[in-house]
């Protein structure tokens, strides 16, 4: 044993280079892995404890205003909940604080303990007054507001202020950037707070163990049939709420778990490559090996080792690397859930990851090893060296035939010399670029959607009223604008569709709703009254597609509907309608806007139309500019992609780079003739270069399509997980230059790798070489 | 006559034990001669014939072969001096394995930027192996082997051919063939530079010996070709006839 | 001795004259060997002499009697044949004496010396290779043969003169 690790040690010492290879590779797959492991074995596990710990509410439903609170009361028992809170007064109001207005729904509640959805309580106290508030912990660092701070309620004419004295945290809101928030105060204060039309009594439901959604469903049912019809305006259960925490990480988890896998895909590629290499070229010393008293196991063993001592010096890098790394993203989800960060990681697992990674490289190494262990010493040591196949020749005769020069021609058929070799290779570039295919392709998707969701390039400035300030008087001010060049006024309803769980969220539209940048996926943008659009989950859970008609219905009014398109909505994981304001209008004729998105004439000084329209009524209207950025969960994803593309574009070069060192050392016997025979370093240097392109550029070209496959799926996966279907333009996102463009850039990277193994192999010695016989 | 090949008080010293170290050769060599170089292993002789392709460069003196100084010469120009006016044929023939023979014997007309077809076909022809000329040189014997590699050697019409032990891993037969081949070169006027330790087969058509021993040139012996009658070279004697 | 079996091979085939005998002999040699036509007949007598050959017809002029192979004469050749070839080691050139010579009365420097007969035996090999190939080339493969037998003696003898002349060898002697 001795003798093998002493013999493997002074190997490695020889073939530092590539043992600099194995490490680099093996270090970032086995970090990216980690990273990967250590997600997916937390994403769901915070949730959960807050869940727990805060006593969630499984389904919280909302009732209209009118209802008799004492008919509330008798609802849990009605359905078999074990614990209840509420009935509690929400009005919708909205607020301004220094220049900036919120909307937020304010939830009338004396306490924040109870059986169901404690409110955690970061900092700060309970409201204890009626001109007290308290506040969402995201919300208030969101936008600066501290504890002291008053804000001026503009909802209502008389614009009372309240003290914010206490910021929370309320696990059924994701943060503060992404959803709607809601704030607290007194369950007195609400009636100061309420203006028409804008308030409802929301009750949260906790039953003995977690319902599944068919079990909610039947709730919901039974609830509606307990009481007057329309009196349920909206709910909201569990594991939608779940779903909508998690799903960034999960995201997030998928894309690092796939990518992993490409990486160390990659790496073991690299892995046998470098072994079958070094077992070729050491064909005679293996000879000798066994001639001294090696047995075949030691003989592998000593190849083994070769691959193991780097791979296991990179572990012990990259699994603290890996865990260190996804540590602000673990802290992030807990801090969201107000839940104290405690570093998370578990030697256990990381001692698995160790384990599972030194076994996977080991086998990888063995395997090609296994060739070394069983030659023949005898025929080991006639043989210099591997005996070589006349591979590539037909590719040569092409090349050839393409007048292409000497030296590339020979660098090409050197590229092929090993099939197995070059396939490995090949393996290795098709993984990174088509990996970076993605990295530049998804960012575009995303981007994309989120230009429809933000309107980017198609309205520029967003009203919202107040209930105080009438719809004609927002539109009156708008229209006296001269850069107003066309308003679609937005309102909103819950409507209740047959099959789906909760009140779908719809949107109304008046005005041209077609020209506000939605990605219509299927079918058509609505145009007249009783025209629908919705999301692929809506359309699923509902049993509809395009040109069904059903029923839905509101305030116990029913609406006839029929479906003409399906859309794209980042929110509401799909279940969302979009219509006609006059749609609604027929059944509830008092339903007006509150929302305008403005499109100006091209060339407007949007600061200063912002400006001067919210100068005409600074309280009850708020005016700002469409904020058009990108939300923070999706820039983690962009970037977690950049950096993980970049780890597989190494390891990619790595894999050539390992290749031409394995070639050029092969070959060093046919590169001196060569040179013999009158061959210039420069055109050495175009043979190895022309060695690395052509696998680049194989690697490359069949990785254009692998990659916009991948490309392709994570849309859909991404897209479904958010409850839609992926857009047609969200997979054109590439230029038709791109697609030749990264092939290239490619070769040419590939190229640059190219440069090292090329001037050693321009360098070599002739005489010494071949009168080394 | 100029000399197609001088060498001018050459030295070369070798770090580290390297045999085959040159202490202070001169020579000169005309255009059209077959001259042999002979001597021990480790005598040296395979570094002249080193020097004179610019594989490698003295340590001091100078060596100009058809007029140009090797000194001057950057390693890119020692390239295209090697591709244009040097062939060179190693004792193992140094084909490479992955083409073909006609492609082998095409390479140092393609480095040089030309298509040469019909003229390797018909070297292969005259060299007596066109047959083999699709076939990789796994599948050919020794001497056709070298017989590739002679071919490749004049593809580009080299001024000079140099031959280190062409028959040193050849059976007697392939190497008399081969031999051979060099005097018929030779005949049509190729000027050869010979790298032997076989004495027999260097004076078969090597008019010129020139032994090397440890670094120097210790003879250089012009060898007459008259013909001459058997009795002049060998008497078979008995011991009847001196009774 | 190698002439008497020569005659008694040569007569193996057929009954043969002198003359014959003589022409045969020399062709069969390649002129490496010239001998005159008393040497045949004084040998041819010896034979008859010995009952190992016998004449063919009328004993009348000695140039046209034909001698042919006895019973006996077939039986010595075949011995001869089968018997191979022993007794000492057989040096005929003067280099042997010279260089015993040379080594009291030159100092000890035979470099010179040397030099001359390397440069002789390379010659010689030059020869012997054009006479191997002027064998060749009119069939006579048998003549090469011996023609190759020469040529690796000189050889032994050049590599001689080269071990001779290396530094090793005279330091060994100046010890």
């Amino acid at each position: 044993m001795t003798a093998v690790i002493v013999k493997a040690l002074a190997d490695l010492r020889r073939r530092r280079l590539q043992a600099g290879v194995i490490f680099v590779t093996v270090l970032l797959s086995i970090a990216a892995g980690t990273m990967a492991v250590t997600l997916m074995s937390q994403t769901r596990d915070p949730y959960q404890a807050a869940f727990q710990a805060q006593k969630g509410a499984h389904l919280q439903v909302a009732y209209k205003a009118g209802t008799d609170p004492r008919l509330l009361s008798t609802t849990p028992a009605a359905i078999g909940a074990t614990a209840f809170g509420g009935p509690y007064p929400v009005s919708t109001i909205q607020f301004k604080f220094k220049e900036q207005k919120f909307f937020v729904d304010a939830v009338g509640r004396d306490n924040p303990l109870g059986d169901v959805e404690v409110l955690n309580i970061t900092s700060g106290r309970w409201a204890q007054a009626n001109d007290e508030i308290v506040l969402t912990r995201s919300f208030a660092d969101l936008h600066g507001i501290s504890i002291g701070d008053r804000v001026k309620v503009t909802s209502v004419a008389q614009t009372p202020l309240l003290s914010v004295v206490g910021e929370v945290v309320d696990i059924d809101e994701g943060s503060a950037d992404l959803s709607s928030q809601r704030a607290w105060v007194q369950a007195a204060a609400i009636p100061s707070l309420t203006s028409p039309d804008s308030s409802y009594y929301l009750m949260d439901y906790r039953f003995a163990a977690d319902p599944t959604r068919a079990q909610l469903q039947g709730y919901t049912d039974r609830l509606r049939a307990a009481l007057p019809a329309g009196s349920i305006t909206g709910s909201l259960n569990y594991i939608l709420i779940r779903n909508i925490f998690n799903i960034t990480n999960q995201i997030l988890t998928g894309v690092l778990s796939a990518f992993s896998i490409f990486a160390l895909a990659a790496t073991l590629a690299i892995v046998a490559t470098l072994v079958t290499g070094i077992v070729i070229s050491a064909y005679r010393e293996i000879g000798i090996m066994k001639a001294i008293g090696f047995m075949p196991a030691e003989v592998v063993g000593v190849f083994a080792l070769q691959i193991v001592i780097p791979a296991l010096a990179a572990c012990m890098l990259g699994i603290p690397l890996g865990t260190i790394v996804s540590q602000p993203l673990l802290a992030n989800s807990s801090h969201a859930l107000g839940l104290s960060y405690t570093p998370s990681f578990s030697i256990g697992m990381d001692l698995m990851i160790l384990a599972a990674g030194l076994l996977v490289v080991a086998i990888a190494a063995t395997l090609p090893a296994l060739r070394a262990g069983l030659l023949k010493p005898i025929a080991a040591i006639a043989k210099a060296s591997a005996p070589r196949g006349a591979g590539g020749r037909l590719l040569r005769t092409s090349a050839a035939r393409a007048h292409l020069p000497r030296p590339v021609v020979l660098g090409i058929g050197d590229a092929l010399a090993r099939p197995l070799r070059a396939v490995l290779t090949l393996v290795t570039v098709l993984l990174g670029v088509a990996t970076v295919v993605v990295a530049v392709g998804l960012p575009r998707s995303f981007l994309l959607i989120n230009n429809s969701a933000t309107g980017a390039g198609n309205y520029q400035v967003v009203v919202t009223r107040t209930s105080a300030y009438p719809d004609s008087e927002v539109m009156r001010v708008l229209k006296a604008q001269p850069e107003t060049a066309r308003v679609v006024a937005i309102g909103g309803q819950n409507i209740t569709v047959p099959g789906v769980l909760d009140p779908v969220n719809t949107r109304l539209y008046r005005g041209d709703s077609s020209r506000l940048g939605f990605l219509v996926i299927a079918g058509r943008w609505f145009s007249a009254p009783g025209e629908v659009l919705a999301p692929a989950a809506l359309l699923r859970d509902a049993h509809l597609k395009i040109g069904d008609s059903f029923t839905g219905s509101t305030d116990g009014q029913v609406l006839q509907l029929r479906v003409v398109g399906e859309t794209y909505d980042i929110n509401n994981f799909g279940h969302s309608l979009f219509m006609d304001l006059a749609t609604m209008a027929s059944t509830k004729p008092a339903i007006e806007p509150y929302m305008y998105d403005v499109t100006l004439a091209s060339g407007a000084d949007v600061a200063a139309y912002v400006h001067r329209v919210a100068a005409v009524q600074p309280d009850l209207i708020d005016v700002h500019a469409s904020d058009t950025s990108i939300i923070t969960p999706v820039q983690i994803i962009d970037l977690v992609l950049l950096v993980i593309a970049g780890v597989l574009a190494l390891i990619g070069i790595g894999g050539v780079f390992n290749t031409l060192l394995l070639n050029t050392r092969e070959r060093i016997r046919d590169t001196a003739t060569l040179k013999a025979l009158g061959m210039s370093p420069r055109q050495v240097m175009a043979m190895v270069t022309a060695s690395a392109a052509f696998l680049a550029l194989i690697g490359g070209v069949v990785a254009m399509p692998v990659g916009l496959y991948l490309h392709h799926v994570l849309n859909d996966v991404i897209s479904n997980s958010a409850g839609n279907d992926t857009p047609p333009a969200a997979y054109a996102v590439f230029n038709a230059y791109e697609l030749v463009l990264i092939p290239l850039l490619a070769v040419a990277v590939a190229s640059v790798a190219a440069l090292v193994p090329g001037r050693w192999a321009a360098r070599t010695n002739v005489v010494e070489v071949l009168h080394a016989e | 006559m100029i000399d197609l090949v001088r060498l001018t008080d050459v030295n070369k010293v070798y770090q580290g034990g390297i045999t085959g170290a040159l202490n202070g050769v001169s020579i000169s060599v005309e255009k059209g001669e077959f001259a042999a170089i002979m001597g021990p292993s480790g005598s040296g002789k395979s570094t002249m014939l080193n020097l004179i392709a610019g594989l490698d460069r003295p340590t001091s003196g100078t060596i100009t072969v058809g007029g140009t100084d090797l000194a001057k010469l950057s390693e890119g120009g020692l390239a295209r001096f090697r591709r244009d006016t040097i062939g060179f044929v190693f004792q193992f023939f140094y084909l490479l394995s992955n083409l073909t023979a006609l492609e082998n014997v095409l390479i140092p007309a393609q480095l040089k930027g030309g298509d040469a077809k019909a003229h390797a076909r018909d070297l292969l022809d005259k060299l007596g192996i066109k047959e083999v000329a699709d076939k990789y040189p796994a599948r050919l014997s020794g001497g056709q082997q070298q017989r590739v590699a002679i071919a490749r050697a004049l593809i580009n019409n080299p001024m000079l051919l140099l031959a280190d032990e062409p028959t040193g891993a050849l059976d007697t037969h392939s190497g008399d063939q081969v031999m051979e081949l060099l005097g018929g070169l030779h005949r049509d006027g190729q000027t050869i530079l010979l790298v032997t330790h076989d004495a027999k087969l260097a004076t078969r058509n090597a008019a010129r010996v020139l032994s090397v021993v440890d670094g120097r040139i210790v003879d250089d012996a012009r060898l007459e070709s008259p013909e001459r009658a058997a009795s002049e070279v060998i008497r078979v004697r008995s011991e009847e006839t001196s009774r | 001795m190698s002439l008497k079996y020569g005659v008694l091979g040569l007569l193996k085939g057929e009954p043969l004259h002198g003359y014959e005998v003589k022409n045969r002999f020399e062709a069969m040699l390649g002129g490496t060997w010239e001998v005159n036509i008393g040497q045949i007949y004084t040998t041819l007598q010896r034979l008859e002499r010995d009952g190992l050959v016998k004449p063919v017809g009328q004993r009348g002029d000695r140039r046209k009697l034909q001698y042919e192979l006895s019973d006996a004469g077939q039986k010595a050749l075949d011995q001869w044949l089968a018997q191979p070839d022993s007794g000492p080691q057989q040096l005929h050139e003067d280099i042997y004496v010279k260089l015993l010579l040379a080594t009291r009365i030159a100092n000890g420097d035979l470099q010179p010396m040397l030099a001359r007969q390397k440069r002789t035996y390379l010659q010689r090999l030059r020869d012997l290779n054009r006479l191997e190939e002027r064998a060749r080339h009119d069939g006579r493969i048998d003549l090469a043969r011996l023609v190759r037998g020469a040529l690796l003696h000189t050889e032994a003898d050049l590599k001689w003169m080269d071990e001779l002349s290396s530094e090793r060898f005279g330091a060994e002697e100046a010890e």
